[in-house]
């Protein structure tokens, strides 16, 4: 049985990071094929020196305590930990276009794409997620 | 209190967080031999969730959890795709709803139970006998080869395969219990 995860990331908090990247790993970890789709604001949580310190949402600082009490892995711990179990990583071209990013400005091992490089892995995922 | 049960690996997850636990499980389990059992320890209170569906995802045997102070303690088995199949050779067996009658019926039996020691912890028939199949070839002198032995493991193939090892060895009067454990409705024993 094929087991496929598709997963587009369109915001670029701390939170959303959290959401990608714990389903990502978790599924990743579970037999199943993952690719996120990072467009829009999503780019942030791949981007080498934005991922590392993304914010919390306005009001909702005091939960940093939160998450050190609980010991969360970093994002970036968690988006290695995704590469290294084959969690594949698409920036969208045309929002990098537009924002005049390039390649090197992400983090290494990810693909760049438009909407039917998506598209093309989502076609046959069991299940799709935005986020 | 503490029980100590007889596993191949322990994975230490206490103090990691979701999904941290399910990560390093599959690593673990990954690095294990089919057969072998892998105990978690995690405080992730969602891992008492978690763990049972990943194993049912990956197809690999969730043997159970015991809490203990605050720490999960996870026991998994890594499974075989084969063993699933029915794949039964020894000719003489006994059904579950024989060993039930006969037990009901105030009849001593010697069940011979070949699973790991963590399965057989997490639940086996009463008064069954514990020789893990990995070490027969070690311990199969502890047994009387005029007895009677049902032997019984999780789905009848590891029984199966003692069966015959244990035929070669002398033994006469033996018994494939099929289909195992997974199937038993009947009093179970636990350690735990």
């Amino acid at each position: 049985m094929s087991n496929k995860l598709a997963i587009i990331a369109s915001n670029g908090g701390l939170f959303d990071a959290y959401k990608v990247f714990n389903i990502a790993t978790a599924a990743a970890a579970t037999d199943t094929e993952v690719a996120i789709f990072f467009t829009f604001e999503g780019l942030n949580l791949i981007h080498k020196e934005a991922y590392g310190q993304l914010s919390m949402p306005v009001g909702k600082e005091r939960l940093e305590q939160g998450f050190k009490a609980a010991n969360v892995p970093s994002i970036p711990e968690l988006v290695s930990m995704a590469q290294e179990m084959g969690v594949k990583i698409i920036a969208c071209q045309m929002t990098m276009d537009v924002m005049n990013l390039k390649k090197e400005d992400f983090i290494d091992g990810i693909e760049v794409g438009g909407a039917v490089t998506f598209l093309d892995f989502a076609q046959d995922a069991n299940v799709t997620l935005t986020f | 209190m503490t029980t100590t049960l007889k596993v191949d690996r322990i994975l230490e997850c206490e103090g990691l967080a979701c999904p941290l636990p399910v990560v390093k499980t599959k690593k673990a389990i990954e690095e294990l031999n089919t057969g072998e059992v892998l105990e978690i320890k995690a405080t992730d209170k969602g891992s008492v969730a978690d763990l049972q569906s990943w194993a049912k995802r990956t197809g690999h045997q969730y043997i159970g959890f015991k809490e203990e102070t605050g720490i999960f303690r996870h026991f998994i088995r890594k499974a075989d795709p084969t063993e699933t199949k029915e794949d039964v050779k020894f000719q003489y067996t006994a059904s579950l709803d024989e060993i039930n009658n006969k037990l009901a019926s105030g009849e001593k039996l010697n069940i011979l139970d070949v699973r790991e020691p963590a399965e057989y912890a997490f639940g086996r028939i009463p008064g069954a006998i514990s020789i893990p199949a990995g070490e027969l070839e070690a311990r199969y002198n502890e047994l009387d080869r005029d007895k009677e032995f049902h032997v019984i493991c999780r789905t009848g193939s590891r029984s199966d395969m003692v069966c015959r090892t244990l035929a070669d060895k002398g033994f006469s009067r033996l018994k494939n219990v099929i289909p195992g454990m997974t199937e038993w409705a009947g009093d179970v024993e636990k350690d735990v």
